[in-house]
């Protein structure tokens, strides 16, 4: 009897897709995907060599190394052991320290891993408030920053390398200075940081050189929101979104689901509420208005396409309609005060998302991003009021912070020639400040600038002197979280290339000697230590990474009605008709400080895919209109300046508006982001920080080449990624494991013998869809976790991305306002894995406790295990990724050869650094596994305690995932985690019809529309309706599967 | 007659042949050098940069093992201990000795002595002594008769198969745990180490990974 179960047809429009050709149906993607590597991948291409020349080079070579049969002898290896042993330190093992990461939003509590006295790793720390041991993209590349080969090592005076004790006398010459003239002349331009020891040293540098300027700059600091909340609320006064209250949440212009520019305990608070486990369970609901795609907007049950200006006059209708419902007069002055103005948004929307959120007064939130000027911030601050969050949904803090001027009021003492002495620790405003400042020419006015960075950039090419910075994993110090928390810094290496830190610098100016080890630290730590024992406590700071009890004090919430009315009635809509253009953070490189991170350059941004670059993102509508097509060189002009860049169509952007990432473009990178996309900075003045308005936009008629991973082994429609309403779900529960072919398949039956899963521990995973932002932070942890090399912006072209965790993006529904979705896909470890079947060589096996294996000392490169992946989550090192500099791949063997020493120590030692012609894969971090295996047995020693249940082993990606989304563990218990989630309704398995019997499932996402809003019919039906929809029209109809689920389809 | 073959062909048996010596040669020569102790490295006995005798240190001093190598029961990694341990007996015990020199020097300078490794399972191969020391196996296992050695030399070829004998049948090789450092402990006859170790294979639920992912990650 034959069974015929065929794949199901690729619809003539998709309604879920990846790309716009995909949806568009064009043949150049149908190459790309009929392609299992994409053209040429598998060939020798590139460079002058042929094969032929490479193939008798390399006869030659090895002809030359066999004489003497010397190449097969083993070299001479050595040990080398401490002269004198270090405190703790056992060779071989992983020794804990606890950290952070200073951040301008709020320190990053961190647990580093340090083998042998190098960090390998870092993780967040479980034992902070404020952490669940979460981390994002920025805190888990760090560690690459530090081993980073392109920072800077040495002490430069004029560009050419000076003495350090040069910049010592020079110091203490400025410092004399200043001791005369209490000062003058004197000024400091910093990065945010709520550092106690900074403010003390600051405190101190003040009370002895009390005419010194204090200035601090951000490029994607909170300026205006700092100051909307010290008109309204009284200055001090900060505020902190609890979003784990919040039942509805509107987010205008605000990424607060992306933890790196919010906060760990922001993208928790709000997935905890978004987790449902059963039928009938209560669900929140998110409002988002924005310009282009970010997660939170993939994350939201209505999305509403505006301008970046458009923001006011959507929160000013808001506003009215939630004055009139709550009968809130406060609310009612400000809106009214808020000036008038036309908006292109749909009212109804605005009045049901009114309605609904008024509707759970108490319980609902408004924020609005950052860069949105501050009489919009105090009109969304007002609607808060009026919506009774205060003190629920939205609580207030009262902050300590030392005033500072703003990076205006530096450039305008620099121009008036008050300043003499420029220090500038950190940051690179030559590169991000406000162009209208014209900073770099101020700095050529100065008779001395010193700058502290941990890159020689632009604004060191612009100073006199030049100093290498600590990284902050080699530098003591100390900085707070969002909430307060005081967290130490530790140091967990020496520093690599003698730099300083910023401490150490105003530490000398101040005229205090040199401090030994944490001394500057201690000191700080002694003022706000309580209790009498004073080493204790500082042992326990040191121990678990904070100080408890010294988050800021709470503040009560009183709204001065006046001064919001003041600022909103100040608002000014922007003029003319030209386009907006919105300056985003970069997902990946920030405000450009991570630029020289290769692992993040090389992770796609989640929205547009792009790796190594950035693009001006223009909607469907807009780009068919000027006849604009991806990789179309653009020139913007607003005002008398002027940017090329490269366009990209992105489904979902507001029309009339473009956007542009900053962070890119930078000119003094080396390596291999020295050419990596457009710096945006140019067009961004003291005038708009957020956007620009009225800017124009002309082709140039060049192209340009992005790498996109977007198309990279796309696996068509076949619904891979789930999704419901919540009605829906509440109604037929198990709609994921009926939807599509699920619903038709017979039992399935192997002709291939099971491997023997008689391990007491079998491994699973399970991927929560409804709490996945797509904040990649499980893909860099992936990267440092298993010391995957990055093969840079032309290899990604070619579609040799090694990245062991794919992010896919998919897209539903029309290409103006498609929905977006998020879904990891990692190796699934098949049961009865195709890859296993095609091996040659049985370098891909199974084990007993149901991974499968990768033994890559037997791997010969044929990629059959690739092909014959339905997930294309098998990576292939075409070169030798790790050994080679990313520009001389096609060197052949003259290509220098070895990893830079610094990067070196940057790998997991109990990782395998895998060579060129090896297939590598996710091994559910089996390093973990082993380990913790290891230990137990240890522990067991001569006893039959081998087998007690196991300590809780966690995934690389599990750890970092800061919603909580990835969940790894043993399924066969019944009491852990991954095994209930397995047994919830929502449970599927991709491609279940193949049975293959993917250890990783799936949890379908639900979505919780709001049925009175426009719209809202499409909501949650990502998959449209079942695959062989041939006869059910168009309509959307919930997938039928269950009553053919126990049809026999057998023929 | 015209000619069937052209006139290269004349050489072709003889070039034939060639190959077929060469070839033969060559598998004769991989499969002799492959399956000797020369490519796995028995008996592979550097010179050490200190000549520090195991035989006199065990066998004569009576010291233990985890003297020197201390962490060996609880890290992947057996250390070698550092200048300091040599100099905690040796700043009083032939404190002047010329074959101490390197040590002195060491402890001296702070740079570490240079010992050459002997003993190495490939990088990709993950070879842990904490599990096997505290479950029954003993050092002698894998570094033979290293206590009774004036010289280290690799007694063991260290190969996966070899690996692979023990993983498949650890009841050959278990002991009594009181005996795992005891290096000259031996069973009373193969008879009894096979009841006795598959005795404690089963009291403590002794599993050896033979999988790959047991030792290659």
């Amino acid at each position: 009897m034959k069974r015929i179960l065929p794949h199901p047809e690729r619809p003539a429009k998709p309604v879920l897709w990846r790309s716009l050709d995909e949806l568009a149906a064009k043949p150049e993607f149908d190459e790309i995907l009929e392609r299992e590597f994409p053209q040429g991948a598998a060939e020798w291409q590139g460079g002058e060599m042929s094969r032929r020349n490479f193939l008798q080079l390399m006869g030659a070579s090895m002809a030359l190394a066999g004489i003497g049969m010397a190449g097969c002898r083993r070299p001479e290896a050595y040990i080398v052991p401490f002269t004198q042993g270090v405190e703790w330190t056992i060779p071989g093992k992983f020794l804990y320290y606890a950290t952070a990461q200073p951040r301008r939003n709020g320190a990053m509590p961190l647990v580093a891993a340090t083998s042998s006295g190098r960090p390998t790793k870092l993780e967040g720390n479980p034992l902070h408030p404020i952490s669940n041991g979460a981390t994002d993209t920025f805190a888990q590349a760090a560690v690459l920053d530090l081993y980073d080969p392109t920072r800077s090592r040495a002490v430069k005076r004029e560009g050419t390398t000076a003495d350090a004790a040069d910049f010592a006398a020079k110091l203490e010459e400025i410092r004399a200075a200043a001791e005369a003239n209490g000062g003058e002349g004197l000024a400091f331009l910093v990065e945010r940081n709520d550092s106690p020891t900074r403010d003390r040293l600051l405190a101190l540098l003040q009370s002895r050189f009390p005419r010194l300027m204090w200035a601090e700059y951000e490029p994607l600091g909170a300026a205006e929101a700092e100051a909307a909340t010290a008109a309204c609320f009284g200055p001090g006064t900060a505020l902190a979104p609890d979003f784990n209250q919040a039942d509805k949440v509107l987010a205008v212009d605000c990424d607060f689901l992306n933890a790196s520019f919010s906060g760990i305990d922001q993208v928790r608070g709000f997935t905890a509420r978004r987790r449902i486990s059963e039928p009938g369970q209560p669900m929140n609901r998110l409002y988002v208005a924005e310009t282009r795609y970010t997660g939170t907007g993939g994350m939201a049950d209505h999305r509403l396409r505006i301008k970046p200006s458009e923001a006011g006059p959507l929160l000013r209708a808001l506003g009215r309609e939630v004055a009139a419902l709550t009968g809130d007069s406060d609310l009612a002055a400000v809106a009214v005060a808020f000036p008038d103005s036309a908006l292109s948004s749909d009212p109804q929307w605005i009045v049901e998302c009114a309605k609904d959120l008024a509707a759970s007064r108490g319980r609902s939130l408004v924020v609005v991003g950052d860069g949105q000027p501050v009489s919009v911030q105090v009109l969304a601050l007002a609607i808060n009021k009026a919506l009774g969050s205060f003190g629920r949904t939205l609580r207030g803090m009262k902050v300590q912070r030392p005033a500072a001027s703003s990076i205006t009021e530096l450039a305008a003492a620099m121009e008036a020639g008050r300043v003499q002495n420029l220090f500038i620790l950190g940051g690179n405003p030559v590169y991000n400040a406000p162009a209208d400042l014209r900073f770099g020419d101020l700095l050529g006015g100065i008779s001395t600038t010193v700058r502290l960075g941990l890159h020689e950039d632009e604004t060191s090419a612009a100073c006199r002197w030049h100093v290498p910075q600590a990284h902050f994993l080699e530098s003591w110090g100390d900085t707070r979280s969002a909430d307060g928390t005081i967290c130490a810094v530790q140091p967990m290496i020496l520093p690599l290339w003698d730099g300083v830190s910023e401490l150490e610098i105003l530490n000398r100016l101040a005229g205090n000697p040199e401090p030994v080890g944490p001394q500057l630290v201690r000191e700080t730590f002694a003022g706000i230590a309580k209790g009498a024992d004073l080493e204790a406590a500082w042992t326990e700071f040191l121990r678990k990474g904070f100080l408890a009890d010294t988050a800021w004090p709470g503040a009560p919430l009183n709204f001065n009605t006046g001064a919001a009315e003041g600022l909103a009635s100040a608002h000014r809509m922007p003029a003319g008709d030209g386009f907006e253009v919105a300056f985003t953070p970069s997902s990946t490189i920030d405000d450009g400080r991570y630029a020289t991170n290769g692992w993040l350059q090389e992770t796609p941004d989640f929205a547009t895919k792009i790796t190594w670059d950035n693009a001006v993102l223009v909607s469907p509508v807009t780009a068919k209109s000027l006849g604009l097509a991806d990789g179309d060189m653009v020139k913007i002009s607003a005002g008398d300046t002027s940017i090329k860049a490269a366009a990209i169509v992105a489904p979902g952007h507001a029309d009339g508006a473009l956007s542009i990432s900053l962070g890119y473009g930078r000119t003094t990178i080396a390596g291999a982001a020295s050419e990596a996309g457009f710096n945006a900075y140019p067009l961004r003045t003291t005038k708009g920080m957020a956007f620009v308005s009225n800017a124009s936009l002309r082709r140039t008629g060049d192209k340009y080449k992005f790498s996109e991973t977007q198309t990279h082994q796309s696996m068509e429609g076949r619904d891979l990624v789930r999704e419901a309403t919540l009605s829906r779900y509440d109604e037929d529960p198990t709609f994921a494991q009926t939807m599509g072919m699920d619903g038709h398949i017979p039992p399935n039956i192997s002709l291939f013998t099971h491997p023997k899963l008689d391990s007491p521990e079998q491994w699973g995973m399970a991927v929560d869809l409804s709490t996945c932002v797509g904040c990649n932070a499980c893909v860099v942890a992936c990267q440092a976790e298993n010391n995957i090399p990055i093969v840079g912006k032309d290899q990604v072209g070619r579609g040799r991305i090694m990245a062991w965790i794919r992010m896919d993006r998919y897209f539903a529904g029309d290409e103006e306002d498609p929905e977006m979705l998020a879904q990891a896909i990692m190796c699934q470890h098949c049961e009865n894995a195709p890859c296993e079947t095609v091996c040659p060589v049985n370098a891909t096996v199974h084990s007993e406790d149901g991974l499968n294996l990768m033994a890559y000392n037997r791997c010969i490169g044929t990629r059959y295990c690739a092909n014959n992946c339905p997930w294309k989550v098998r990576r292939f090192n075409f070169f030798d990724y790790n050994q080679r500099p990313l520009d001389q791949l096609y060197f052949g063997p003259l290509a220098k050869k070895g990893m830079a020493e610094s990067l070196q120590m940057s790998k997991n030692p109990n990782v395998t650094v895998r060579m060129r012609g090896v297939m590598e894969k996710c091994t559910y971090c089996i390093q973990r596994i082993e380990e913790a295996k290891i230990t137990r047995s240890v522990k067991a020693g001569a006893s039959d305690k081998s087998l007690v249940p196991f300590p809780e082993v966690k995934s690389a990606c599990q750890q970092a995932c800061p919603s909580e989304s990835i969940v790894f563990g043993d399924i066969r218990n019944p009491d852990s985690r991954v095994a209930k989630l397995k047994a919830e309704p929502r449970n599927y398995q991709m491609l279940k019809y193949l049975n293959v019997s993917p250890r990783t499932t799936y949890l379908a996402r639900i979505k919780n529309p709001n049925m009175a809003m426009p719209g809202a019919d499409k909501v949650g039906w990502a998959n449209g309706h079942p695959h062989h929809g041939g006869g059910h029209g168009a309509g959307h109809e919930p997938a039928h599967g269950a009553e053919h689920a126990t049809e026999a389809h057998g023929h | 007659m015209a000619n069937f073959f052209p006139s290269w062909t004349n050489w072709l048996p003889l070039k034939l042949l060639v190959i077929v010596f060469v070839l033969g040669g060559v598998v004769t020569a991989g499969i002799w050098y492959y399956f000797t102790p020369k490519y796995t490295n028995v008996g592979y006995m550097p010179t050490q940069p200190v000549p520090f005798s195991h035989a006199v240190h065990v066998e004569q001093l009576g010291m233990d093992c985890r003297y020197c190598h201390s962490y060996v029961e609880v890290a992947g990694h057996s250390n070698v201990p550092s200048t300091q341990t040599c100099m905690a007996c040796h700043s009083q015990i032939k404190s002047a000795s010329p074959k101490l020199a390197a040590v002195r020097e060491s402890w001296a300078t702070g740079e570490p002595v240079q010992w050459v490794r002997i003993h190495k399972a490939p990088d990709y191969t993950y070879f842990n002594h904490a599990v096997h020391v505290n479950r029954g196996i003993s050092c002698y296992s894998c570094h033979g008769q290293i206590n009774a050695m004036p010289v280290v030399y690799q007694a063991e070829p260290l190969s996966m198969s070899w690996c692979l004998d023990c993983h498949r049948a650890p009841e050959n090789f278990l002991r009594p745990p009181a005996e795992v450092f005891n290096l000259n402990w031996r069973p009373a006859s193969s008879a009894d180490q096979l009841a006795m170790g598959a005795e404690y294979k089963k009291e403590w639920n002794i599993n050896p990974p033979v999988t790959c992912g047991g030792c290659h990650r």
